[in-house]
C-alpha cells in the first residue's frame, strides 16, 4: 500500500526537479550574453529607503519581479536599471534593487510580490505579463505604484484602459512587435516569398493576438500566413518540419517556449535552406536571418525613466499612459545570409542598428 | 443453502504453465452446516472460498445461494449475505480507526452509508457488550486505534465484525493460522461459540487438523482440486486426526514428495 | 505585518487545496495527481463566470461542483477502465490542460481586477470598516477555510465518510461490508478535487486573473503542506509537540491547514533571505525527501516496537 507513494513521491519530485531544469535550460538557449548587474547582489540586505530627506540625499527602494529567466527579460532588466541610472538613479548610491526571479511559476511570484511590499519598496517593476498582474494586485492595495514592462498588450491584460491611460497606479512599456515592419522587411530581403510560418503556444495571449496581426497585415505585402499551434517544447520539432514543407521562410514572435526551442527550428530550417526571422536582437544573434525588432535594453531604459520620474515624484504612475518603443531597429546576421545565399539589400544593412558576422551557439 | 456445480478453473490459461485447478468440481453445503476443510497447499481450499466470495472468476459451472445464481454478481454485493474472516488479522479490520468506529462501520453493513452520523450513540452501549462477550477487555478500550492491537485481539474483533449483523454465511479462511497456539486456541472457542449461537452455515478452510475434526459437522479433504474426503453427521465424528494425517502421506507419496 | 498577512493569505488559499490532498494521500492512499489541473480549472471558470457577471461567491459553488467532476474523471478512469492510479491522475491533468484553456475561453490569461470578487464588492466596501480592511482578505480567507475544514471534519464522521476512511485504510473490509470500493474511492476524489478547484476560484478572485501556469506544482505544494503539518501536529503513533506542551491536540484537518502556512512562510523566508527562486524547487524537493525519509524512519521504528 505504501509503495505506491513512495512512486508517487519520487514522480512529483522528478516533476518539479524538471519544471526547475527546463526553466534553467531556458535560460542557457536564450540568454547568450548575460551581464545579469542586479542578479548577484539580490536582496540580502532590505533595507528601507524611509530617509524624505530634502533633494539630493533621497534615496530609493525598488523591487523588480521578472516572470521568466529569458534572454530579453533579462535584457529589459539590465535596460530599466540603464534607464534609472539615467535619470541619475544609480544602483549602490542612492538605489537599493530588490530582484527575483518567479521561473515561470505563479504561486511563487505572487510571493515575491508579497515580500516587496512587506519591504515597503517605493515601487514595484514586473517585468512580463503575470508578473506585472501579480503586482498590480498586490500594489494596488498597498498603494505602491507598479511599472511594468514586457507586457505585449496591456490592454487586454486590464492593466491599461482601451485608450492607453492606467487603471491605476500602474503604467509602463509594450513590447508588442512592429509587425507591418518586419513584413516590410521580409518582402525587401525576399522579393519571390509568398508564405510564411510562425509557430506558437496556443497557451501564450501575447502570440494569439499578435499572429491575428500578423494575419490582417499580410494581405498588404502579398504574404499569406501559415501558422501552426504547439503545447509544449516537446511538440516543436515535429511541428517545424511540418511548418517548413509549407512555407517560402519563417517569422517568430516573442512567443516564450517557441524563442527557447529555437536553435531545433533554425537547425531544420538551414538544412531546407529556409530562412528563419527573428523578433528581437536575441534571435538574430544565435542564427535568424533578421529582425526588424524591439531592442529590449532600449524598451528596459524607457520604462526605467518612466520609473524614475514617479520616483523622483515628477509624475504619478496613475498620469502617464503605458508606452510602446518608438522605433524598431534592423537587425541582420551576415553569416546567416551567407549560408542561405541570400543578399541583405544594402539600404537595410546600412541601417542596421547592428549586424553580426557570426552565429553565437 | 450453497451449491457449486460444474465448476472449473484454470490459471494461465494458454501458457504453458497452464494449471487445472477445478474441473467439474461440485459442492453443496446445507443450511446450518459448519464445513471443516483440509487440505495440502495448492489443492484449493482458498480458491474455492475465492470462488464463492467471488474474488476470483470461474471459467465454468455455476454458483447458487439458495435459488440465486451469483455466478456472475460482483464480490461487493455477494459480502451483503456473507461474512468473511481472513487468515492475516488486518484484514478485517481498519487499523486507522477506533475500535468503536470500526464497530460503527460493521454494525452499519447491509444499510446506506448516508451522511447520517458515523457512531450511534444508542448502539454504543450494544457494541461494548460485544466486545465484553469476547473477553479480551475491548470494550474498555473504544478509544482505541485498532492498529496498536495484537493479532489475537484484532482477529477477535474481525471475527466479531463480520458476523455482527445478520448474514447467511461465514468463511473463515484459515483464520487462526496467524496466531500463537494459544490466542488460535482462543478465536477458534469464540468461533464455535458464535456459529452455535448465530447458527451460521460456515466454511472453515484451516491447517490445524485438531480443530477440523473437533469443530464442524462435515468435513472436507481436498486435493488437486477434488474432495477426497468428505464425511458429515456421524461418519465425521468417528474421525480421527490419524486418519487424515494417513490420508495426507497417502497423497504425498502419491505426488512424489 | 504585510509580509505576515501574505504568507498568511498565500497559506490559506493553498491550504484549501492541501485539504483535498489529504484526502487523496493520507486517506485514500492514493496519488493522485490530477490536482494539478483542478486548481487551475476553478481558476479559470472563475474567471469566465466572473466576466460574464456571475456572483463571486457563487462560482466558489461552481467551481467545486467542476472540480468534484473532474476528481470523478481520474476515479472512473481508474476505477473502471482498471488504469494505474499515478497514470489516471497524469491523463486527466494532461487533458485538463487544454480543456482549462476553453473553460478560460481560449486565452492563457484572463484578467478580472475590474470584476466583483469576494474580496472586493459593493457589498463588503459598505459594511466594512476602514481599520479593517488590510485584515480583510484573511478574514474572509479564514472564514472559508473553516467552513471547509469544519464540514470535512463533519463529513469524515458520517457513516460516508467512515466508509472512505476505510477504504484508503484496508480495502477488503469496504468489500467486506457490502459496499464497492471503487465508487469510494472515487466520491473521495471527487472531494478532493472538488477542494483544489475552490482553491483555485479562491487564487484567481485574490490574484485578480487566471494565469494558465498556476497549476505548476500545485501537487508538491499540497503534500508538503500534508506532511509538514501532520508530522508537526499530529505525527502517526507518535507524540507531538503539542502533547509534550500539555495544549490539546489538534484534527488532522488543522495540521494541513497549519502545514501550509507554514510551507509557505518557510517559501517566503527563503525569498527573503535572497535564495534564488531558481533553486526553491530544488529545495522544496530536499525538504521534502527529508521530512518523508525521517518519517518513515519513526514508522519503521514503531512496528519494531509492536
Amino acid at each position: 500500500m505504501k509503495k505506491s507513494f513512495r512512486t508517487f513521491v519520487a514522480a512529483a519530485m522528478a516533476v518539479s526537479l524538471l519544471a526547475g531544469c527546463s526553466g534553467s535550460s531556458g535560460q542557457t538557449a536564450t540568454t547568450a550574453q548575460d551581464g545579469n548587474p542586479a542578479a548577484g547582489n539580490a536582496s540580502s540586505q532590505a533595507e528601507t529607503s524611509g530617509s524624505q530627506a530634502p533633494d539630493g540625499g533621497k534615496s530609493y527602494t525598488v523591487g523588480i519581479g521578472q516572470f521568466a529567466a529569458h534572454g530579453s527579460l533579462d535584457n529589459c532588466r539590465e535596460g530599466f536599471l540603464l534607464g534609472l541610472a539615467e535619470e541619475g538613479i544609480v544602483e549602490g548610491e542612492n538605489l537599493t534593487v530588490l530582484y527575483e526571479n518567479s521561473q515561470a511559476d505563479g504561486g511563487i511570484a505572487s510571493q515575491i510580490i508579497t515580500n516587496f511590499a512587506s519591504q515597503k519598496v517605493d515601487l514595484i517593476c514586473g517585468i512580463a505579463t503575470p508578473m506585472a498582474q501579480t503586482a498590480y494586485g498586490v500594489g494596488r492595495k498597498q498603494n505602491i505604484p507598479v511599472i511594468f514592462t514586457a507586457v505585449t498588450d496591456p490592454v487586454a491584460a486590464e492593466l491599461a484602459n482601451a485608450d492607453g491611460s492606467p487603471v491605476g497606479e500602474i503604467t509602463g512599456t509594450s513590447d508588442k512587435l512592429p509587425v507591418t515592419q518586419q513584413l516590410e522587411m521580409i518582402r525587401a530581403i525576399l522579393p519571390d516569398a509568398k508564405t510564411i510560418g510562425i509557430m506558437y503556444t496556443t497557451s501564450e495571449v501575447n502570440s494569439l493576438s499578435t499572429i491575428e496581426e500578423y494575419k490582417a497585415a499580410a494581405g498588404d505585402y502579398g504574404f499569406e500566413i501559415v501558422d501552426t499551434g504547439i503545447s509544449t517544447t516537446a511538440d516543436v520539432p515535429l511541428a517545424a518540419d511540418s511548418l517548413l514543407e509549407k512555407v517560402d521562410c519563417i517569422t517568430n514572435l516573442t512567443d516564450n517556449t517557441v524563442v527557447a526551442s529555437l536553435p531545433v527550428i533554425l537547425d531544420k530550417a538551414a538544412k531546407k535552406n529556409i530562412p528563419v526571422f527573428g523578433s528581437e536582437i536575441e534571435q538574430v544573434k544565435i542564427g535568424c536571418l533578421a529582425a526588424m525588432g524591439l531592442d529590449y535594453i532600449e524598451l528596459g531604459k524607457q520604462t526605467g525613466r518612466m520609473a524614475a520620474a514617479v520616483l523622483k515624484g515628477e509624475k504619478k504612475a496613475g498620469e502617464m499612459n503605458y508606452e510602446v518603443i518608438q522605433e524598431a531597429a534592423f537587425y541582420g546576421n551576415a553569416k546567416v545570409a551567407e549560408n542561405l545565399g541570400i543578399t541583405i539589400p544594402e539600404e537595410l544593412s546600412s541601417s542596421a542598428k547592428e549586424m553580426f558576422t557570426d552565429i553565437t551557439q | 443453502m450453497l451449491k457449486l456445480n460444474n465448476i472449473s478453473k484454470y490459471y494461465n490459461t494458454g501458457t504453458v504453465n497452464e494449471m487445472c485447478l477445478f474441473q467439474d468440481f461440485n459442492l453443496s453445503v446445507e443450511k446450518g452446516q459448519f464445513v471443516s476443510v483440509v487440505g495440502s497447499n495448492g489443492s484449493g481450499k482458498t480458491s474455492m472460498l475465492n470462488i464463492i466470495c467471488g474474488s476470483i472468476p470461474v471459467d465454468s459451472g455455476t454458483i447458487y445461494i439458495g435459488d440465486e445464481n451469483i455466478t456472475h454478481m460482483p464480490e461487493f454485493k455477494r459480502q451483503r449475505r456473507i461474512g468473511r474472516v481472513y487468515q492475516n488479522p488486518a484484514m478485517g479490520t481498519c487499523p486507522h480507526m477506533t475500535i468503536l468506529e470500526n464497530m460503527a462501520l460493521a454494525d452499519n453493513k447491509g444499510k446506506s452509508f448516508n451522511l447520517r452520523r458515523g457512531t450511534d450513540k444508542k448502539r454504543v452501549d450494544y457494541y461494548r457488550e460485544n466486545l465484553r462477550s469476547l473477553g479480551l477487555g475491548l470494550e474498555d478500550k473504544l478509544y482505541v486505534k485498532v492498529g496498536v492491537l495484537s493479532g489475537g485481539q484484532r482477529q477477535a474483533m474481525a471475527l466479531l465484525m463480520s458476523t455482527l449483523t445478520p448474514i447467511e454465511f461465514l468463511i473463515l479462511d484459515e483464520h487462526t493460522a496467524a496466531l500463537d497456539p494459544k490466542t488460535a486456541e482462543t478465536i477458534m472457542e469464540l468461533t464455535g461459540r458464535v456459529v452455535k449461537e448465530k447458527k451460521l452455515t460456515t466454511i472453515m478452510v484451516t491447517h490445524n487438523l485438531r480443530y477440523a475434526v473437533e469443530y464442524g459437522d462435515r468435513l472436507l479433504m481436498m486435493h488437486q482440486g477434488q474432495a477426497v474426503i468428505d464425511e458429515a453427521g456421524e461418519r465425521k465424528a468417528a474421525v480421527r486426526i490419524e486418519d487424515l494425517l494417513e490420508r495426507f502421506n497417502a497423497i504425498s507419496i502419491e505426488c512424489g514428495n | 505585518m504585510t509580509l505576515l498577512l501574505g504568507v498568511l493569505e498565500e497559506g490559506l488559499i493553498y491550504g484549501v487545496m492541501a485539504l483535498g490532498v489529504y484526502i487523496t494521500y493520507k486517506i485514500l492512499d492514493f496519488p493522485d495527481l490530477s490536482v494539478d489541473s483542478t486548481f487551475p480549472m476553478g481558476a479559470a471558470l472563475t474567471a469566465s463566470a466572473l466576466l460574464a457577471g456571475i456572483n463571486p461567491v457563487l462560482t466558489l459553488f461552481l467551481s467545486f461542483g467542476a472540480g468534484a467532476l473532474a476528481g470523478c474523471a481520474t476515479g472512473f478512469i481508474h476505477v473502471k477502465l482498471k488504469v494505474r492510479d499515478l497514470l489516471s491522475g497524469i491523463i486527466v491533468m494532461t487533458g485538463l490542460y487544454s480543456l482549462n484553456l476553453r473553460f478560460a475561453g481560449g486565452r492563457a490569461n484572463v484578467p478580472v481586477f475590474t470584476q466583483d470578487t469576494i474580496f472586493e464588492n459593493p457589498f463588503l466596501a459598505g459594511i466594512m470598516p476602514q481599520w479593517l480592511s488590510p485584515y480583510l482578505m484573511v478574514l474572509i480567507l479564514f472564514l472559508i477555510i473553516i467552513i471547509c475544514k469544519v464540514l470535512l471534519d463533519l463529513y469524515l464522521n458520517t457513516r460516508s465518510g467512515y466508509l472512505l476512511r476505510a477504504v484508503g485504510d484496508n480495502e477488503a473490509l469496504v468489500t467486506s461490508l457490502a459496499k464497492d470500493k471503487g465508487m469510494v474511492k472515487i466520491l473521495g476524489l471527487a472531494i478532493a478535487n472538488g477542494f483544489s478547484s475552490l482553491a483555485g476560484c479562491i487564487y484567481c478572485q485574490h490574484k485578480g486573473f487566471f494565469e494558465i501556469s498556476v497549476g505548476t506544482g500545485t501537487i508538491v505544494m499540497g503534500l508538503a503542506s500534508v506532511i509538514i503539518g501532520i508530522q508537526l501536529l499530529c505525527p502517526e503513533n507518535g507524540t507531538s509537540f503539542l502533547s509534550a506542551l500539555k495544549l490539546p491536540q489538534v484534527r488532522p484537518t488543522t495540521a494541513v491547514i497549519v502545514g501550509s502556512i507554514v510551507y509557505k512562510a518557510c517559501i517566503s523566508l527563503a525569498i527573503s533571505m535572497g535564495m534564488e527562486a531558481n533553486d526553491l524547487k530544488l529545495i522544496t524537493s530536499i525538504l521534502f525527501l527529508v521530512i518523508l525519509v525521517v518519517s518513515a524512519e519513526r514508522r519503521k521504528k514503531v512496528k519494531s516496537h509492536a
